[in-house]
């Protein structure tokens, strides 16, 4: 499925935060997962990676001009308050942060200090039981919404994990076909990155659905990964598996597509202050080269050797002044829009 | 007519695939052998591997930081691709065309070149080599980006005809200048930054750049070539039509593909010194890629049909290289039907085990035969196995042990329990010497009775245990 014309708009860039880091703390991100921003503007980023670099998954802060602040996590494993495969984070409204593991099948709560507090959920079957838990969003009254992907559901639950009810399974006719990301808007309805199905779903807060977007017309997603939602009701989907950042009108129209256009970071810009060997011969590069056909038709191979495009954007999120960020688990960076 | 017999299509799954269950060979002992060998050949079913949830679930997969997660993911498709043969023909490739992550420190295009494989593998040689001579894996891996007109690097070019395609004593040193000249120019995009970052092993500012081929023709030497005999416009193309055309090619194929798929042979530098084992079988694929346009599909069919092929006194006559150990143990258990991190581990123990795959020793690759199982290696093959069968919970040994109560009713004397385990673990089948071991190892606790309890099951276990420590099953 590819991306069809959608511009009754235009995204700013603003910048781009981040870094490659593949070791075990610091600055940095390795395959980052999700994001949150706290009201001060600071960024929590879930790092994700695989085993083989275990030691580097962790939370990460930093403060919009990218000044490195603090990171934090107990460690891989199952044990209290680890990780294994960490997939989204939200914060409450409490300043508390709720962070997703799909292989713990959990909900692991920190605060904003970096302070493990407690966990939640376990793997299987029953409805109040996870089978893969990914996305994440937690309404105003502090209840928690969770893609569940292998029921192919909504779970929600209170903000202390007692159940509430589960949704999504056929309220259109297409039942949710192992959701990932979970937005919310200021009305609190919740949005689901309906992965498998190509669609973005949107719900009432008790479950009750409401609208499908990027079925046809001027919208069409493939494998869409995180959606967000601004305070004027424009939509922000990741659509994965073109590699873009898609912007809908609050009515669901295309507003604008994005690429992405990185720029060096500050942390990057550091990095290559300090290896002017490389900066030399870089400067020469072209960074967005044309590419043969064999390449130019996949989005994925594209942005594997466009460095500034987006690769591997897997979540997006918006903070308290309509800011954008995209979180690129490929490229190890957010890069970060507004609406024009 | 069709031979139905389990054993022979044990034989064909374990060297065209990674093995198979008693169950499937049962489905496909069903069909027939030649019916087999149409589903091994027929790619355009689906091969049930799902590249999207691969990306979603491992990151280091999508995007190549390092090799570990290409590793697992590779696997994972050994394990659980129905087009078996697909998997096996791309790691028979990418022994031949070996290129590792040593020297390009760039995982992303490896994975290209792999899928390259994977996608043209049965398709005609001379394509499968310019499709080669163009892959920014191998252009970086032998230098070509250092090949220029007026100034040539013959690595490439060498290994083009010593390593990849005809094999020493065929050409001359001149023929490899030519060779070389003609693949001037070819090199890849931003190349002083890729090979910059290659040699820094540089994953900053924002992990790996992939690479993509590029042609500069004011870097290519355009003089006409001299090449094993012809004149042509120099052109990569041409050298590669050229070599495709020579029986040594067709030869040095042919004798890869015995010695990879039928029994194993010395490696490739005593090629020159030592015949082949079977002369009349390399004779037969030379006439079958001769005949069918260099195709690599027409030759493997022959090779499956071919009694040559079907003879018992060839079953258990390769070692199995490491990859194929522990695919075909974990095929067997049935434990990783899906995506789970501890697939990493299992990937890592084909590393430990001698074949870190997309980083052989060297652009020679690995020797197979009986350098997979020195002393060390053969112990971790072992250990691996036991591990992995000692476990009674896992689906697969869950399975095979109730095929085996299922055969035997519970009952067993100790020489229906070797039977029926040997049976049950893909029709193997081993020495009378092996079989008196194992009997004699059975006798101590008498006969078995599996009567839903524990011990009974973890007898049965046992054995399968032991039966992977056989010479027979650690060969194919």
């Amino acid at each position: 499925m590819t991306a069809t014309a959608a511009k009754l708009g235009t995204l700013e860039y603003i910048k781009t935060i981040g870094v490659t880091n593949n070791g075990d703390n610091g600055r940095g991100f390795a395959n980052p997962y999700s994001i949150a921003i706290d009201s001060s503007g600071n960024s929590y980023v879930i790092n994700r990676c695989d085993p083989v670099r275990a030691r580097a998954i962790r939370a990460s802060v930093q403060d919009f001009d990218e000044n490195f602040l603090f990171e934090f996590s107990e460690g891989y494993g199952s044990g209290p308050g680890q990780f294994v495969l960490p997939v989204a984070v939200a914060f409450s409204g409490d300043d508390e942060l709720y962070i997703t593991d799909e292989h713990n099948n959990r909900v692991v709560v920190y605060d904003a200090k970096g302070k493990f507090l407690t966990q939640w959920g376990q793997g299987g079957s029953e409805p109040h039981e996870f089978d893969g838990p990914a996305g994440i969003a937690i309404d105003s009254s502090g209840n928690v919404y969770v893609a569940d992907q292998g029921s192919n559901s909504i779970k929600k639950f209170t903000s202390t994990g007692e159940h509430v009810s589960n949704f999504g399974s056929d309220e259109d006719g297409r039942g949710l076909n192992q959701p990932w990301g979970v937005g919310i808007d200021d009305g609190d309805n919740i949005y689901v990155a309906d992965w498998r199905n190509d669609l973005v779903k949107k719900f009432g807060s008790d479950g009750t659905y409401l609208e499908t977007y990027g079925g046809g017309g001027d919208v069409r997603f493939n494998r869409p990964s995180g959606v967000a939602v601004d305070s004027e009701g424009y939509i922000y989907v990741t659509d994965w598996g073109n590699e873009r950042l898609c912007v809908l009108t609050p009515d669901g129209l295309g507003y604008a597509d994005e690429r992405g256009r990185a720029t060096l970071s500050k942390w990057a810009i550091d990095y290559f202050s300090s290896n002017p060997d490389e900066t030399t011969v870089r400067d020469k590069a072209n960074l967005i080269p044309d590419l043969p056909p064999e390449y130019s038709n996949d989005p994925y191979h594209v942005s594997s050797q466009t460095e500034p495009y987006f690769w591997g954007p897997v979540a997006v999120t918006v903070d308290n002044e309509d800011r954008v960020y995209v979180v690129e688990s490929n490229r190890h960076r957010i890069q970060i829009y507004k609406r024009s | 007519m069709e031979t139905k017999n389990v054993e022979l299509i044990a034989h064909l799954m374990r060297r065209a695939g990674f093995g198979a269950t008693r169950t499937e060979l049962e489905e496909l002992a069903a069909q027939g052998y030649e019916a087999t060998i149409d589903w091994l050949f027929n790619t355009e079913k689906d091969d049930g591997i799902e590249i999207d949830l691969a990306r979603r679930y491992h990151p280091d997969y999508s995007g190549g930081l390092g090799m570990a997660g290409f590793n697992a993911f590779w696997l994972h498709r050994m394990i659980n691709s129905q087009t078996p043969l697909v998997e096996k023909t791309t790691l028979f490739w990418h022994g031949v065309f070996a290129t590792g992550y040593a020297k390009l420190a760039q995982g992303r295009v490896l994975m290209d070149q792999i899928e390259m494989f994977r996608e043209h593998g049965f398709g005609d040689l001379p394509n499968l080599l310019v499709k080669l001579s163009k892959e920014p894996s191998m252009i970086l891996w032998l230098d070509n980006n250092d090949n220029h007109s007026g100034a040539i690097n013959e690595n490439y070019g060498r290994e083009l005809l010593e390593l990849f395609s005809m094999g020493v004593g065929n050409y001359t040193e001149d023929d490899v200048k030519e060779a070389s000249r003609a693949f001037t120019g070819w090199t890849v995009a931003n190349t002083d930054y890729m090979t910059m970052k290659a040699r820094n092993d540089s994953l900053w500012p924002y992990g790996r750049l992939n690479l993509h081929f590029e042609f500069r023709e004011n870097d290519h030497d355009q003089l006409e070539i001299d090449f094993l005999g012809h004149r042509d416009k120099s052109a990569g193309e041409s050298v590669v039509d050229i070599i495709c055309q020579q029986e040594a090619t067709a030869i040095f194929i042919a004798r890869h593909m015995y010695s990879f798929f039928v029994a194993d042979e010395p490696p490739v530098p005593s090629w020159p010194y030592t015949p082949p084992r079977d002369p009349k079988a390399i004779e037969m694929l030379v006439e079958a890629y001769f005949e069918n346009g260099y195709q690599i599909k027409p030759m493997l069919q022959r090779l499956f049909q071919a009694d040559f092929f079907k003879d018992e006194t060839v079953w258990y006559e390769k070692v199995k290289s490491p990859s194929e150990v522990v695919a075909g143990v974990l095929r067997l258990t049935g434990e990783y039907d899906d995506y789970d991190p501890a697939m990493n581990a299992e990937a890592g123990s084909v590393g430990v085990m001698g074949q870190s795959l997309v980083n052989p020793p060297s652009v020679e690759g690995w020797h197979w035969g009986d350098e997979w199982i020195d002393t060390g290696n053969l112990v971790e093959r072992v250990n691996f196995a036991s591990s992995h069968f000692n476990d009674v919970t896992k689906p697969g040994v869950r399975q095979m042990i109730d095929g085996f109560v299922l055969s035997t009713g519970g009952h067993a004397s100790p020489e229906r329990l070797v039977e029926v385990c040997l049976d049950q673990m893909g029709a193997v089948q081993i020495s009378h010497e092996s079989q008196g071991h194992l009997v004699a190892h059975a006798a101590r606790d008498g006969s078995l009775e599996v009567n839903g309890e524990d011990a009974g099951r973890r007898r049965v276990a046992e054995m399968f245990q032991l039966i992977a420590a056989t010479p027979e099953f650690q060969k194919g």
